[in-house]
């Protein structure tokens, strides 16, 4: 739950311009640690500039982003990740050519540490490794219910279980804080209800941030979301309050006419 | 597909296997033109497995790959020349060289990637190439380094055919074996998700720029190698070994073999060398023949002759294959 003055996210004003165009026009936004956190909004609305800004892949023209506290406007991506934050992407959400158990693999990196020499000799360290990825694989196969699928490239998955491995594979170094983009998009009614089951699995212990179309997933799983619009946030709130709010419903409407 | 395993090498047999295919070969081939060409063939196959570093590890074309295998060639060439170093010594400096050169030369360039990378590394080979011909009072200038003393490699001769064919051979196993155990290690897993997908790998931790850099720093002292031990074939060092004709020779093996299996280049340096060889092949029909080779492999089996001789494995055996080894 969301307790004050422990917040896992934190923007202060940020601002981002892509030339002349402004992607998000001054943000302010708390997270608390161990909330599952929405942000909503029509297409155009700034909801993935200000998810990729917020995870450190894009740095903010203006304003600052603390994660845990710690500023992280000048630490390059792969740094934030070894904090023990992860995101899934929309798309390209997984290594195609890979099967499922080397993504899995290819996700524990951060948590690894033995060298190439460390291998040939079998280190201490290569075999702390090996088992405490043989476990986690385990334990993350299944949850993702991908445990028949390990052996299988993850291109030949149908969607619903690639983003599904998707998540396993940002669950593999243990993020306490994880951005999840779109997790829900192209999914059917029962993909999308399993979907939901997962993420309320992997729940306990973590920050969740869903950028999500889907309202359904929303209101299941996030006590409170955010809509954007235009580059700016419009109110933030439980779901179900905030979905009637009215700029929100113009700004939905305004996207449906479109 | 030769797949990412980080937790197991499986090849042990495999390697004990090619020792005793070398030593036979090495013990009952006689003709000494078929030993040296076989010697070559491995050495020049190191060169391959250097490319594949980059292609198969990194998925760039390193076009600029020679500038390697010639700072190999030339290093142990002037080690032995100038300051009188034993082989083996001089073979390491050049590798320690390449190293020193690619961290520099990675620092600029792998920021670049795809084709951009490819012209770049391509551009320097010119730029070494007239400095190895102006250079002439380190390189020898257009007429090179020639007129070597008798080379050894762990008191092995390598004026003598079966001695080259075994130093050559051993090395390119132990070369195998190293680039294995790189595979399955953190390093290959990190540089196999860098080349499937950099934007994921970096948010799962994995500095990018870190990583292909040194996998370039891994590519360059295997390239080195090769250029040094061409150096009993051939007993000269000219500018030409920066040449890209070199690079494009290997980049052929790594295809007609596979760039997707560790030994795919091995397999391909075999084939550039045996068929033109056994068939008595005119420069200009190799050329012809392995140039319309390659347009077929890359049109039906992209994955190179491993990956034909896989399908065919598979209509035998129903599919049922244990993963590829090394």
């Amino acid at each position: 739950m969301h307790r004050p003055g422990s917040e896992a996210v934190r923007a202060r004003g940020v601002v981002k311009r892509y030339g002349g165009v402004v992607a998000l026009a001054g943000v302010d936004l708390e997270i608390g640690t161990g909330e599952v956190f929405g942000i909503i909004g029509p297409n155009g609305a700034g909801k993935s500039t200000l998810f990729d800004v917020l995870c450190g892949i894009t740095k903010p023209t203006e304003g600052e982003v603390f994660l845990f506290d710690r500023p992280v406007n000048d630490v390059p991506p792969h740094e934030i990740a070894r904090q023990g934050v992860a995101r899934s992407f929309q798309r390209t959400a997984v290594f195609g050519e890979a099967t499922v158990r080397e993504n899995l693999l290819f996700g524990r990196h951060a948590a690894s540490s033995h060298s190439v020499l460390g291998r040939i000799l079998h280190s201490a360290a290569w075999r702390r490794d090996r088992d405490a990825f043989e476990a986690k694989a385990r334990e993350v196969l299944e949850l993702t219910g991908l445990t028949e699928d390990q052996h299988r490239p993850a291109n030949v998955l149908a969607y619903g279980v690639q983003r599904r491995l998707a998540v396993g594979i940002a669950l593999m170094n243990d993020p306490r804080l994880l951005f999840l983009d779109e997790p829900a998009a192209g999914m059917n009614g029962k993909e999308s209800a399993d979907f939901v089951e997962l993420v309320r699995a992997i729940e306990p212990g973590r920050t969740i941030v869903i950028v999500e179309h889907d309202m359904t997933v929303i209101s299941a799983l996030c006590r409170r979301t955010l809509v954007m619009v235009d580059g700016r946030p419009v109110t933030v709130g439980p779901p179900g309050e905030v979905f009637r709010h009215p700029e929100v419903i113009e700004a939905y409407l305004g996207a449906d006419d479109e | 597909m030769s797949s990412t395993r980080a937790f197991r090498i499986n090849g042990a047999h495999l390697i004990v296997a090619w020792l005793l295919v070398i030593a036979a070969f090495g013990t009952l081939v006689s003709n000494p033109f078929v030993v040296t060409l076989a010697g070559y063939t491995s050495a020049f196959a190191l060169f391959a497995l250097s490319i594949n570093v980059m292609l198969g590890g990194l998925g760039e074309v390193p076009l600029g790959q020679c500038v390697f295998f010639g700072l190999g060639a030339y290093a142990a060439a002037i080690g032995m020349k100038s300051f009188g170093l034993p082989f083996e010594l001089a073979l390491l400096i050049a590798m320690a060289v390449s190293v020193a050169a690619a961290a520099v030369i990675g620092a600029l360039t792998l920021k670049l990637t795809g084709a951009y990378f490819s012209i770049v590394s391509w551009g320097l080979t010119g730029v070494v190439l007239v400095a190895a011909m102006n250079l002439e009072h380190v390189t020898g200038g257009p007429l090179g380094i020639f007129g070597f003393p008798t080379i050894t490699f762990a008191g092995v001769d390598l004026s003598e055919p079966r001695g080259y064919f075994l130093v050559c051979a051993v090395l390119l196993v132990a070369t195998v074996v190293v680039l294995a155990a790189v595979r399955d290690s953190r390093f290959g897993a990190a540089i196999e998700s860098v080349r499937q997908n950099p934007h994921l790998a970096r948010s799962m931790g994995v500095d990018v720029f870190r990583q292909r850099l040194k996998a370039f720093m891994l590519s360059a002292p295997i390239a080195a190698m090769a250029g040094a031990l061409c150096i009993p074939y051939t007993q000269i060092v000219t500018p030409e070994v920066f040449a890209v004709s070199n690079t494009v020779d290997a980049l052929l093996m790594v295809l007609l073999g596979g760039s997707r299996l560790l030994v795919g280049p091995v397999i391909g340096a075999m084939i550039f060398s045996i068929i033109p060889y056994f068939f008595n092949m005119d420069p200009n029909v190799r050329i012809l023949i392995f140039s319309s080779a390659i347009i077929l492999i890359m049109i039906f089996a992209p994955g190179g002759l491993h990956q034909l001789m896989s399908a065919v494995a598979d209509r035998f055996t129903g599919g049922r294959r244990a993963p590829s080894g090394i």
